[in-house]
């Protein structure tokens, strides 16, 4: 998977040396000289991170940040700035950035924020192919199925369920043990968790 | 003030000047209140006039002593003219000296006085006349008309000349004698010459009687009356009229004109041909003509009194050229002599008090100029092209150039001692002065013969003529305000300086930002440079790229330096040529992070071909700065959207150049826009408001002015005009020696 890096910065001397610094490490960057010019030719969807200046022209860092998150942009942001200013530092973690760090930049620690970034994205990646296959299997089971399903989660025993549904025990029993098989799981608590897992995104 | 006094006066219609104001009220004070004379008294134009007059008048008060006094001498006159009348058979007294002596009385005394005098005269009069056994009416007649002639003379007087000096102009002098030796006895004499009639003379006769009374009245006042009215009017000491040397001198005059005097006198009839008679009667007049002048009218009336009284004396011992055998002739001829000397004597005594009064006015006020001159420690000079080219110099001026006294001054003198640097300069607008006739006002060196310098500045004025030749002016010694000067321009050179830090200081955390960016660029290229070294197939170009940029980035940083460095200066000022688009490129950077932190744009639209300007660039910056920053903090309060500045350059006409820094911020609020220039003023909530004095000091530096003017829409423009070409002055901050 390319892992890019999106560079924005109005002096162009920084954006030159950052991109040199992250292509050096291995990634691919793409530079862009203000925040309009970002959120205009930057494709969300592309797997990556943005290292974002905060003390631009016109659309200065945090207001980029809320821009993105107001167009559900949710790549990662690492943050850098000439000033070490703390509440604007403060405001920026608070609005979900990776790392916020002050020039002169080292290159390991915006290596390693990039690392974060990556780790963050991978894990972000698992969480949605992971949501995604639930939902798949899911999709599997009859409406019945899915009925049953619910009551086991809420913690009802068969006979309550049977009763609940107008049908006997015996069917119930069938019918879960059919569930259990398609959603590929031993237990009620394995169950229990792969619906949590989906329901964070239904 | 007296009201009382006011209303009179202008019931009288006296008007009543300030000066007669203040006049009333000291003699409110002194305790002189009655309204004629302290009117009288309020017209003196000089406060000693007045003190004399309130001498006289106080001396003169009502009370009983005076006019007791007065009656007195006019008794012991009228005994003395009598006793002349009685020692000789040959003359009686060619004058009457009671009625000089009721004159001096009534001429020294205000009118509602005059009544005690007359009073007081009577009973003397009467005495006397009835000692020589005159009849009642005849000695009524006779009072009355030595009444009347004293109080028509005195009257006179007092209308036409006011005292208290009675001779001191000609003027005075022929008034005097038009009224008390003319007039008055003319026409009272038409009466005086019943006395005779009434005492058994012929009517036919009368004539007669009248020129015997008119001369004899006329005679008196002549020969008497100056110095009796001279010593009566003054304080009556001797010491008061001649002292010292000049006493011994009076002393000798008169012993001379005596004997002089008593040689002419004696001489008869029979001992000189008549052809020299003529120019015998001529000898005492050099002597009184002496007396004339060394001693004015006093000299004069004593001498013409001394010649009266020696040839009285000499015609009572024995026979002269006047005596003839009619007594009546005898004495008409020596009252004609008399009056023919004592007329123009008495004349040229006054005209000589009044040139001499007039010198010594003049020779006063020149000293009190000199003074004042020399007190301002001021020289004043004069000089005359056409004359020699010699110049005048008053004494101080010749100790303030150090020049050599009793010396000729010319004009090469007076170059030589000017600084040679100055003469130039100096000899250039004495030219102009002549020239075009305008004010010469110039500043130079002296260098004094110990080798100190001394700063000199001559103003000077050429005669409003066409092709003047004559110029005058002063010069006035101005070392200690030049010192005062530069001491001031080093002053105002470190609060610049300081100025520029404080700003600095402002701009501060721009200023590191500045810095940090090349840096944080070079720090990241040479860490990729690194990672890139570390690579097995090492990629020579990308490497060379990071190592061209640290460089660049390097010297991007050198350049935020070495704005800084040239801000941070505090030498002299140094005028060279510069290149006013570079100052305001250069200003914009050292703000660039200012602008971005405060969300302003700018614009610059800058000039082509902007001809160079002759200043000092630390100085001009700082002043683009300052009018930068103000144009910032003006649109604290304004929509992020709308802050904007624009500056421009250009060129608006051949000779002055404009950098205008305009904004769109709040405007300047007072009217009097020239207040915000002074130092203190301030209308932001930090700093100490020298901002704006100090750019337009350095802008009236570099010969320009700075402007601040409100936009028709909105915010406010602040143009710096500088003059294009020539050389500025070298008068910099040089010390003073």
């Amino acid at each position: 998977m390319t892992f890019t890096t999106f560079l924005v910065d109005d002096d162009p001397g920084v954006l030159k040396a950052l991109s040199r610094v992250v292509r050096s490490a291995g990634y691919n960057s793409v530079s862009y000289s203000s925040g309009r010019e970002f959120l205009q030719q930057s494709d969300p969807s592309t797997p990556g991170c943005a290292i974002i200046d905060l003390t631009m022209p016109e659309l200065d860092g945090l207001e980029l940040q809320q821009c993105m998150i107001d167009s559900e942009d949710f790549r990662p942001i690492i943050f850098l700035t000439g000033q070490g200013d703390i509440p604007a530092s403060v405001s920026a973690m608070q609005a979900g950035a990776v790392d916020f760090l002050t020039k002169p930049i080292q290159c390991q620690n915006l290596l390693s924020a990039i690392e974060k970034a990556v780790q963050r994205h991978i894990k972000a990646r698992e969480a949605y192919t992971e949501r995604k296959r639930i939902e798949e299997k899911l999709a599997r089971l009859t409406p019945r199925e899915r009925q049953v399903l619910d009551h086991v989660v809420a913690g009802k025993l068969n006979k309550q369920t049977a009763a609940y549904l107008g049908t006997v025990e015996k069917t119930v029993k069938v019918h879960r043990a059919r569930m259990m098989a398609k959603l590929e799981v031993r237990s009620v608590a394995d169950l229990v968790r792969m619906v949590e897992r989906a329901k964070i995104k239904a | 003030m007296n009201s009382r006094l006011e209303r009179v006066a202008s019931a009288r219609k006296f008007s009543i000047t300030p000066s007669a104001k203040a006049n009333l009220k000291v003699l409110a004070i002194l305790g002189v209140d009655r309204v004629g004379d302290s009117i009288r008294l309020a017209a003196t134009k000089s406060l000693d006039d007045m003190v004399v007059l309130v001498r006289q008048f106080r001396r003169l008060q009502p009370n009983l002593a005076m006019p007791i006094f007065v009656a007195v001498a006019y008794y012991i006159g009228a005994k003395a003219a009598f006793l002349i009348g009685t020692l000789s058979d040959r003359i009686f007294a060619p004058f009457w000296p009671p009625n000089v002596v009721l004159f001096c009385a009534l001429v020294l005394t205000a009118k509602p006085q005059w009544w005690r005098y007359i009073a007081a005269a009577f009973p003397a009069h009467a005495i006397a006349e009835i000692e020589v056994g005159m009849g009642a009416s005849q000695l009524l007649v006779a009072f009355a008309t030595n009444c009347l002639v004293a109080v028509f003379s005195a009257a006179g007087m007092q209308g036409l000349v006011v005292g208290p000096r009675w001779f001191d102009s000609l003027r005075k002098a022929c008034l005097y004698i038009l009224i008390t030796a003319l007039a008055a006895p003319m026409i009272v004499s038409l009466f005086g010459a019943f006395v005779p009639i009434l005492g058994g003379g012929e009517l036919a006769r009368y004539p007669m009687f009248w020129l015997d009374w008119y001369l004899a009245n006329a005679l008196g006042s002549l020969t008497l009356g100056p110095v009796a009215l001279i010593w009566a009017a003054g304080r009556g000491r001797l010491s008061d009229i001649v002292s010292g040397w000049a006493a011994v001198e009076a002393a000798i005059l008169g012993v001379s004109l005596v004997v002089v005097c008593s040689i002419v006198f004696k001489v008869g009839a029979d001992s000189v041909p008549i052809s020299f008679l003529p120019a015998l009667f001529y000898l005492p007049l050099p002597l009184a003509l002496w007396a004339a002048l060394r001693f004015g009218v006093k000299g004069a009336s004593c001498a013409v009194l001394i010649v009266t009284t020696v040839l009285i004396w000499h015609t009572l011992k024995g026979p002269n050229l006047f005596v003839s055998a009619d007594a009546a002739l005898s004495v008409i001829t020596m009252q004609v002599f008399l009056l023919g000397l004592s007329v123009p004597m008495l004349m040229l005594g006054a005209a000589i008090d009044e040139a001499r009064k007039a010198t010594r006015t003049v020779r006063d006020s020149e000293e009190r100029m000199m003074a004042a001159a020399v007190s301002a420690d001021v020289c004043l000079w004069h000089f005359d092209r056409s004359s020699d080219d010699q110049l005048w110099l008053t004494e101080h001026g010749r100790q303030m150039l150090g020049l050599p006294n009793a010396e000729p001054i010319t004009r090469q003198i007076l170059i030589n001692a000017v600084h040679p640097d100055d003469r130039e300069s100096a000899r250039q607008s004495l030219r102009d002065a002549f020239a075009a006739g305008k004010l010469a006002d110039v500043e130079f060196r002296i260098v004094q013969s110990d080798g100190r310098a001394r700063w000199i500045r001559c103003r000077a004025r050429a005669d409003e003529r066409h092709d003047p030749q004559e110029i005058s002016g002063s010069f006035t010694d101005v070392t200690e305000r030049k010192a005062a000067d530069i001491e001031l321009a080093q002053q105002r050179h470190e609060i610049a300086h300081l100025m520029r830090v404080s700003m600095l200081g402002e701009l501060s955390g721009g200023i590191a930002h500045e810095i940090t960016q090349p840096l944080s660029a070079i720090l990241s290229n040479a860490e990729a440079a690194r990672i890139l070294l570390r690579q097995e197939k090492l990629n020579i170009d990308e490497i060379g790229e990071a190592l061209d940029d640290i460089i660049y980035e390097g010297n991007r940083a050198g350049e935020v330096i070495h704005r800084l460095r040239g801000l941070l200066k505090k030498s002299e000022a140094k005028f060279e040529p510069v290149d006013i688009n570079d100052l305001v490129n250069s200003t914009v950077q050292l703000l660039h992070h200012e602008l971005i932190a405060r969300q302003v744009k700018v614009a610059t639209s800058l000039a082509a071909e902007l001809p160079l300007v002759s200043g000092d660039s630390v100085q001009l910056q700082q002043v683009l700065l300052n009018l930068a920053l103000n144009a910032i903090d003006a649109m604290n309060d304004v929509v992020p959207s709308r802050r904007m500045i624009v500056i421009t350059t250009k060129v608006t006409d051949e000779s002055t150049l404009n950098v205008a820094i305009a904004d769109h911020g709040i405007g300047l609020k007072t009217f009097g826009s020239e207040d915000l220039f002074k130092p203190f003023v301030t209308t932001k909530t930090h700093g100490l408001g020298l901002g704006l004095s100090l750019c337009s000091a350095i802008a009236k530096l570099h010969e320009g002015t700075l402007t601040l003017a409100n936009n028709v829409d909105g915010g406010a423009t602040a143009t710096l005009t500088l003059p294009l070409g020539g050389a500025l002055p070298v008068m910099n901050s040089r010390s003073g020696s």
